[in-house]
């Protein structure tokens, strides 16, 4: 890394213009509350050649920077001076038929998810083609030949075909990989990276990663790298610039911040980035104690109709598909159990068969009781299981107040007498370390995770046994997600309750879980101790899972 | 409240549904004349000071006649209206939570139904039902209910996917905990929206059915028999159809821009 940065270095002195040069810039938003600052005296460099990260949360002002660099504001943004140069030429000056020549040809952009940046009625060969012909004046015979190479370049191995195909027709990998060769095939001078494997899965996003670091290198194109991710940005960028609330409080290389983290704010984001080394879980029971067990659970999905299944028995198993076939796994007493998978790898499935919102074939043991259907599991069941979602907007009703969400378990299952209700649901909104006070308040005036806290309280005010977090912290922020996963474990060490936690996660999950199971495609592929996870009797697919997710790079020295 | 004022049509809306209401609560009292007063010397009149909006062929004043049957026309328009709407939902609730065969066999029949326009739907129930204001006010109730029904279904399902709903599943609540509690509050705006734009179509539909001669009957004031009735002497003063007709239209646009400033303020995202 320290090589790379020298190397930059040289660059930077060697060529007197940087390729970016934002400086004093300021940004607001006229709302119906006044104006809003979104960015205050933003300074930061990009040299040629050079690769800056900007490191933020939601909120921080990260993609209001992208897209004042590419001068694309809403009608309400209001600019309080500064500038913004490319190659030291003032684009704050440049009107909107001058941008639409450099957007595109100097300064591409990727955005973060590949399946809504391109179009899905055009074919991919055309919208590579469009912009060479629009910026390069190119005929389109040549467009096609350069899109062509383009795309072999990002290693697509069969770019010819890949043209004449649809977005639907390619894979997530794939459709990035062509929205990155259309950023690189204009040999820009700076391309804007906003978040661009966020929506991928692990695997694929370290493919991306490795391309974006190999075409980086062969072109030697200056970028801006947005994220939110600090451990992923530091693998692949010279310098960090870290956003918060609008103002930049950390600007340095990687080694440095990671190394000699100045300002508060930073060295709370660097705490955050889950260590995988880092032990956070609660003691396992000395004596494990099978509280529920899956046997030979199966989703099918689409399954064949009535008709189907009487006329054509032979083709009815190749109806639909399933999203869990043949799960056999058993939950402890007092527990984490970590369930980790891609998307669509069925984790989910299993969470909504285990809380009792999906049919199901095969069987569910409690306490020496077999649940055959979903139909079977009755009240006292539900009770003893409870799910907590992955969006917190989602998952509390807009209508309620948050006093009547959490007590709404206490009424149901009678926990406690009519009367005490509000104490408890006091108690409970002090256990998530949230004020008594909100109970009168509406979801809408909470913040992201002071909704997740509402979600979990509401779990544990059933008393269960099982709480199910079906990705809880996937879509909060990296403090905040770090403030939710302590919060689970304190509230498992005080109730010794058991949890089923899923997540993509891998590096969150080994620090809570005592075992992980592995998913793919509807199928239990890996399940071991935490301790076995670098075991060589591994199964391929989680080595290969274990080495894609970025661990930090200097996490010793953090 | 400020952010739903601030569009115009909003407060044309507003300012005609305040007037309109008006003259359905307080029409009779404040009626100048007896509506069915007969004045021999003053017939077919243009407006003038002792006829603010003229008179009839009857000697009938025109002002006396709207307000004291403003609240006949607007009334038909609000129950037929509300009756449709809660029978409606009922259906589609119905439909919406149950789903599977249940869902689909109702909603094949209201799509027969829907295939059938609004007034050519009523005019049948009125013919098979006969005439009159109670008829009437059925026929459009009746014809409104597939509409509404595939409305409330289809707010049932968007919110029904919830994960507050799947929450209250999980925790084993009661199906009309579930429906009552988690499921309707939320749906209810698109519905009451629909609602209060279709009340202006029931009272056109009302004021259609009294020019026939299918709703209200003479010597009712009802704001679309006084056209009908006015309609042979049109050319002798054009007033007497003037005046109830564009009654009906402040009523119905009232309603309508009403309803259009309602669904923008409880759902920016389909404003347009």
């Amino acid at each position: 890394m320290s090589a790379a940065l020298t190397s930059a270095e040289a660059k930077a002195a060697s060529k007197e213009k940087p390729a970016l040069a934002v400086h004093k810039y300021s940004l607001s938003y006229r709302t119906e509350a006044g104006l809003i600052a979104a960015l205050r005296n933003i300074d930061l460099t990009i040299a040629k050649g050079e690769t800056v990260g900007l490191v933020g949360e939601s909120g921080s002002g990260k993609s209001s920077m992208a897209w004042s660099i590419m001068r694309y504001l809403p009608p309400n943004a209001v600019e309080q001076g500064g500038a913004i140069r490319l190659a030291g030429e003032e684009i704050l000056d440049y009107t909107p038929h001058e941008m639409a020549t450099i957007r595109g040809s100097r300064v591409p952009m990727v955005f973060q998810d590949p399946s809504t940046s391109l179009n899905p009625t055009i074919r991919l060969g055309e919208q590579i083609a469009e912009v060479l012909i629009r910026h390069r004046g190119l005929t389109k015979a040549e467009a096609y030949a350069e899109a062509e190479a383009a795309l072999a370049r990002t290693g697509i191995t069969h770019p010819k075909e890949m043209l004449q195909r649809y977005p639907h027709e390619a894979s997530g990998g794939e459709k990035q990989r062509v929205v990155i060769a259309t950023a690189f095939a204009c040999e820009p001078e700076l391309i804007i990276f906003d978040e661009p494997t966020t929506a991928l899965d692990i695997l694929t996003a370290r493919q991306i990663l490795d391309l974006f670091t190999r075409l980086r290198e062969e072109t030697n194109v200056s970028a801006l790298y947005i994220s939110h991710d600090l451990g992923l940005v530091s693998r692949v960028v010279d310098r960090v610039a870290v956003i918060h609330k609008g103002v930049i409080v950390e600007n340095g290389s990687v080694d440095e911040v990671f190394r000699h983290p100045k300002a508060d704010y930073t060295r709370q984001l660097i705490g955050a980035v889950p260590d995988p080394e880092r032990w956070i879980g609660v003691e396992a029971p000395a004596v494990p104690q099978t509280l529920i067990r899956l046997t030979n659970a199966g989703v099918h999905y689409g399954g064949p109709s009535l008709l189907q299944r009487i006329f054509q028995p032979e083709e009815a198993g190749k109806v639909g598909f399933w999203g869990a076939r043949n799960v056999s796994l058993d939950i402890r007493k007092g527990e984490l159990l970590g369930v980790v998978g891609e998307s669509g790898s069925g984790k989910s499935t299993i969470a909504k068969v285990l809380a009792g919102l999906q049919d199901f074939e095969g069987t569910l043991e409690v306490d020496g009781r077999t649940i055959g259907s979903r139909k079977a599991i009755d009240r006292a069941y539900r009770r003893r299981v409870q799910i907590v979602f992955q969006h917190p907007d989602a998952s509390l009703n807009p209508r309620q107040k948050i006093g009547t969400i959490i007590g709404r378990p206490l009424k149901l299952y009678q926990i406690v007498p009519r009367r005490q209700v509000k104490i408890r649901v006091g108690q409970l909104l002090e256990m998530v370390r949230l004020p008594a006070a909100y109970a009168k308040r509406y979801p809408h005036q909470l913040s992201g995770g002071e909704k997740q806290r509402v979600a979990i309280a509401r779990a544990f005010a059933a008393e269960p046994e099982l709480v199910i977090c079906d990705e809880v912290t996937a879509a909060l922020d990296v403090s905040v997600q770090a403030a939710v996963a302590e919060l689970l474990v304190k509230l498992q060490r005080d109730t010794g309750t058991a949890c089923l936690f899923i997540t993509h996660d891998l590096n969150l999950i080994r620090q809570l879980a005592h075992r992980i199971a592995v998913m793919r495609h509807g199928v239990l592929v890996d399940f071991f101790d935490r301790r076995d996870a670098r075991a060589d009797d591994r199964n391929p697919y989680t080595k290969a899972l274990l080495d894609a997710v970025p661990v930090q790079s200097s996490s010793a020295a953090a | 409240m400020r952010r739903f004022l601030s569009s115009p049509s909003a407060v044309v809306g507003t300012t005609l549904l305040v007037l309109v209401l008006f003259a359905a609560l307080f029409g009779p009292l404040i009626a100048p004349y007896d509506p069915q007063e007969f004045h021999p010397l003053a017939r077919l009149q243009g407006p003038s000071a002792s006829y603010w909006l003229g008179t009839d062929q009857f000697g009938r004043d025109l002002l006396s006649r709207i307000l004291s049957g403003a609240p006949a026309t607007i009334a038909f328009g609000v129950f037929s209206t509300t009756i449709g709407v809660v029978v409606g939902s009922l259906i589609g609730v119905i439909a919406g939570v149950s789903s599977g065969w249940v869902d689909s066999t109702i909603m094949r029949i209201l799509d027969g139904l829907l295939a059938v326009p609004d007034l050519l739907f009523t005019l049948l129930i009125v013919t098979v039902l006969g005439g009159g204001m109670e008829h009437a006010l059925l026929a459009v109730a009746v014809a409104f209910t597939p509409g509404m029904a595939r409305i409330a279904r289809s707010a049932v399902l968007s919110v029904r996917t919830r994960d507050y709903v799947r929450a209250a599943v999980a925790r084993g609540e009661s199906g009309l905990y579930i429906v009552g509690r988690e499921v309707l509050p939320n749906a209810l705006s698109p519905i009451v929206v629909e609602a209060t734009i279709r009340v202006s179509f029931a009272i056109m539909i009302g004021a259609t059915l009294g020019f026939l001669g299918l709703g209200a009957q003479p010597p009712s004031t009802e704001w679309g028999l006084m056209v009908s009735e006015a309609r042979q002497f049109m050319f002798r003063n054009p007033w007497c159809v003037a005046i109830p007709g564009l009654s009906i239209a402040t009523a119905a646009l009232g309603f309508n821009l009403f309803g259009d400033a309602l669904r923008d303020a409880l759902d920016p995202r389909r404003s347009h």
